[in-house]
């Protein structure tokens, strides 16, 4: 064995010596803002841990950080929130990719807001998509400076060496080694390549493509996993908030009452529009809270009827979206078909409220939380607070399920406000009812959809008016939605991709006094209802096949291609056309969202009006799967949640206040009754789009199309039911 | 108050009437039972007393004293060499890559450890209904299905080799 070329440092790395960092700069990707060419910053810095932040000659925040562990195994922290999709794994198999060492050489750790500050949230489905390049290329760049450094310290040319799971060595005599971590501790210095070194060719990817077994398992099957509603730190306590009953409800006055002299209670907070407990247990807050003397003004007293009414197309601000051809006179040329579809307001109800822990401090705010938005959430709190966003540290953890909801920063503000009034760390961490009427909700829909059909069954112009509460503009500031024109999370999904000379796509969004917004797909999911509905529905007048009538109907295009292969791929494996049991049939339904094709075939009985959904079969593609297992999980935990919402879910408002307090008045879709799903992986492309909406798509369509080819009847409202 | 909790013996200084979840949860830091919906519907809370699987969330302290409980933190056991082995549940459920956020993990898991107690070669119905008590809201109740079973196969094959 060859010595290395410095002595060895006297003292023993500890883990947290920090070696090595890259800053990765995806670029700018607000929400809604179309996503750039990622950009790749380089900097690299010797940096401790202990010194509390970045250093200080970094540009711009980097997007990923990696460090090399005394034991030669990669850490790397992400922005990017894992709340069951399982980016962590996925962004992993890519960073060990270009780093040439194993996927149990790496681990994962969500980033603190002091030391990765990512102004995306972990949403859209882009984190995989976004991230795949300039994860690729900054692990490449890691890869390269530890070649140039190998060399330099076996004294050979670079060409000389041979890399395998993190360990260089001479291709000659392979026991002249060096790990990345000896590179390290023994570097003279370094020197960055002028530009990103070439990329692998997809055809030689080791570890991007394989299933590969999710990193944050073990920790979460044995109970270990930290949540923000698992947050413990020293001397906690523990807070509960006053909550309206009514959507426009408004703290009149508060008054402690009898609570400040209730067992264990350490602060009672009133506060202008809010009031308080903090005390020494969840049970003691709670019921001090109770002896608190509020009084509410609960707003005008909506009805579910107005909020209907609100939302219909022909009502607000309509915006034509899409535009092929010119609608008229083709949509009166041939015999025309109309139909329209609604869809619900519905709860996010992941099973882990809102939870966070915050501890307002003299030098420093310290919040802990299940967030899809740390940084979003530390200036929200840095704002509250009147402090500067770097005197706020935001860690995230584990989400409990997040769909949308958890940008919401309700519960840290909440717990900050406590915590500051208190002097202590404070958890606020809602019961069910807070989180559901706390909640902003799905929008409610409605789609009018006419098409004319020419004597041979093409579809010759096609008109979509698409209705929706607000989503994304729930979220811009006012202007911004005036500049934008139409609320692309509402029309998520609306666009027709079908080929068709003439085609008009209109969105109409109304603001409801509810509040409404992100949800699993945004608009995807009554979008992707109607407009598959009603394919089947055409193809019915048309006489056709509804496999064939869609395959007729796709574009002479790449994503016709991927399109035509995904609907083929399904219905081989569905067995369409082949024989069912007595009572039984199949419905498909197509769907695209983000760059990825999802087509899904639901087989369904119906007993006595009950609809049996018995088995889903799935076709997924999404470009590249980095983790075709992960791809698979999504696909079926996609299709599962809008089976749910299919089937079961719906939240209305009687006398100003949401009508479901808990799951026993909001079930979900239980085990017994949650179907088979056989999920097919495709591969079309070099580059991966995103899986974790996609494939809530096309299951409520596949479902209602299923349930007209067994009954007869066209279901157009969710929950699909009969009468 | 005594109880005892994987199998060691805790003195707890609570009133009776406190609910276990929270006990565990905030006063003994056993943050791997988790809260769902607090009115005994969704099953992320299910431990185990005396075997039987219960919500904790709607379970007095006072009704689990001098009983045995069972959580997440105590399905797996630590052999001679202190190297943690993991339930046939925990190892299904990681073999079939069953869970996504995994918040109600704890609860089908220990829903699934009590049924195979119970029944240890559960039919396909069998399971579909005893596992039906446990919301997943990511979706993974297909994957649940074929991990209790592949569960069932595990401890068996464990069993067998035992003998």
């Amino acid at each position: 064995m060859s010595e290395p070329t410095h002595p060895p440092k006297r003292k023993r790395l500890s883990r947290r010596d920090f070696l090595i960092m890259l800053g990765v700069g995806a670029a700018g990707l607000y929400v809604g803002v179309k996503l750039g060419t990622p950009i790749l910053r380089l900097r690299l810095a010797e940096y401790l841990e202990e010194a509390g932040g970045p250093p200080s000659d970094i540009e711009a925040p980097p997007d990923a950080w990696f460090e090399i562990l005394p034991d030669n195994t990669v850490r790397l922290y992400l922005p990017k929130s894992e709340m069951g999709q399982g980016v962590h794994t996925g962004l992993a198999q890519i960073a060990a990719e270009e780093l040439e060492i194993d996927l149990d050489q790496i681990e994962v750790r969500h980033a603190s807001t002091d030391r990765l500050a990512d102004p995306v949230a972990t949403s859209a489905s882009t984190t995989i998509s976004g991230l795949y390049v300039p994860l690729l290329e900054a692990a490449a760049t890691l890869r390269e400076l530890l070649r140039g450094e190998a060399a330099r310290q076996l004294n050979v040319p670079a060409e000389d060496l041979q890399l395998e799971k993190g360990v260089f060595s001479l291709k000659a005599d392979p026991a002249q080694k060096r790990t990345y971590q000896e590179l390290i501790q023994f570097s003279a210095g370094w020197e960055l390549p002028k530009t990103p070194p070439a990329l692998k060719p997809p055809s030689q990817y080791r570890v991007i493509g394989q299933p590969a077994q999710r990193l944050d398992l073990p920790a979460k099957v044995t109970g270990q996993a930290v949540y923000g509603f698992d947050v413990r730190v020293p001397g906690m306590l523990y807070g509960a908030v006053a909550r309206p009953k009514t959507i426009e409800g408004k703290l009149k006055s508060a008054k402690p009452g009898q609570a400040a002299s209730q067992p264990g209670v350490v602060k009672v907070v009133t506060d202008g529009d809010f009031a308080g407990v903090v005390a020494s247990s969840r049970d003691q807050a709670y019921r001090a809270l109770g002896k608190m003397e509020i009084e509410w003004d609960a707003g005008r007293l909506w009805q579910q009827s107005e909020i209907d009414a609100m939302v219909t197309v022909g009502q607000g601000q309509g915006v034509v979206i899409q535009q092929v051809g010119q609608l008229k006179p083709a949509i009166e040329s041939g015999r025309i078909v109309e139909a329209a579809y609604r869809t619900p307001m519905a709860f996010h109800a992941y099973m882990e409220p809102l939870a966070a822990v915050a501890d307002v401090r003299a030098d420093k705010v310290e919040v802990w939380a299940s967030t899809q938005a740390p940084k979003g959430l530390r200036g929200k709190i840095a704002k509250a607070l009147d402090r500067k966003d770097e005197e706020v540290i935001v860690h995230p953890v584990y989400l409990g399920g997040g769909f949308g909801r958890k940008i919401d920063e309700r519960a840290a503000l909440e717990a900050a406000r406590l915590s500051q009034a208190a002097g202590k760390p404070v958890q606020v961490a809602m019961n069910r009812k807070e989180d559901f009427l706390t909640s902003f909700v799905r929008p409610p829909t409605h789609n009018i959809l006419r098409a004319s059909l020419s004597a041979s069954g093409e579809i010759l112009a096609f008109d979509h008016q698409a209705a929706s509460g607000e989503v994304a503009f729930a979220f811009l500031p006012g202007p911004v939605g005036g500049i934008m024109g139409a609320d692309f999370g509402s029309y998520r999904g609306a666009i027709t991709h079908y080929n068709i000379p003439n085609i008009q796509t209109t969105a109409w969004l109304a603001k409801l006094p509810v509040s409404t917004g992100w949800w699993r797909g945004l608009g995807l999911m009554a979008n992707t209802f109607a407009i598959e509905s009603f394919m089947d529905e055409l193809a019915e007048a048309a006489g056709l096949d509804p496999l064939e009538f869609r395959l007729r109907h796709l574009p002479d295009s790449e994503k016709g291609q991927r399109m035509r292969s995904a609907l083929q791929t399904a219905a081989d494996k569905a067995g369409w056309g082949d024989s069912l049991p007595n009572g039984h049939a199949l419905g498909l339904a197509l769907g695209y969202d983000v760059g990825t094709v999802m087509v899904e075939i639901a087989e369904v009985s119906v007993e006595n009006d009950r609809i049996r959904v018995h088995k889903v079969t799935a076709a997924a593609d999404p470009g590249l799967a980095i983790n075709p297992d992960g791809v698979r999980a999504q696909t079926e935990g996609g299709i599962t949640m809008g089976l749910s919402a299919s089937l079961i879910e719906a939240v209305t408002i009687k006398d100003g206040a949401l009508q479901a307090t808990n799951f026993h008045e909001y079930p979900l879709l239980s085990n017994a009754n949650a179907p088979d799903i056989e999920v097919v992986v495709l591969n079309s492309r070099t580059t991966p789009s995103g899986m974790g909406e996609p494939p809530i798509g096309p299951i409520p369509a596949a479902v209602a199309n299923a349930v007209y080819a067994v009954t007869g009847q066209r279901l157009r409202s969710l929950p699909l039911k009969f009468g | 108050m005594q109880l005892q909790i994987n199998g060691k013996p805790y003195e707890i200084e609570a009133e009776p009437d406190r609910l276990l979840l929270w006990v565990l949860r905030d006063e003994l830091g056993l943050t791997g039972t988790k809260f769902g919906c607090g009115i005994g519907v969704c099953g992320s809370c299910t431990v185990h007393l005396d075997g039987n699987p219960i919500r904790s969330c709607s379970t007095m302290l006072s009704a689990a004293a001098g009983k045995a409980v069972r959580t997440i933190e105590g399905l797996a056991e630590v052999d001679a060499n202190g190297e943690t082995v993991l339930h046939p549940v925990q190892q299904a459920f990681l073999e079939e890559q069953v869970p996504q956020c995994s918040w109600c993990m704890s609860g089908q898991m220990m829903t699934a450890a009590a049924l195979l107690d119970q029944n240890p070669n559960p039919s396909p119905d069998e399971i579909r209904q005893a596992m039906d008590g446990v919301y997943c809201r990511c979706g993974t109740y297909h994957r649940i299905r074929k991990a209790v079973d592949r569960a069932a196969n595990l401890a068996q094959h464990a069993g067998g080799q035992a003998e």
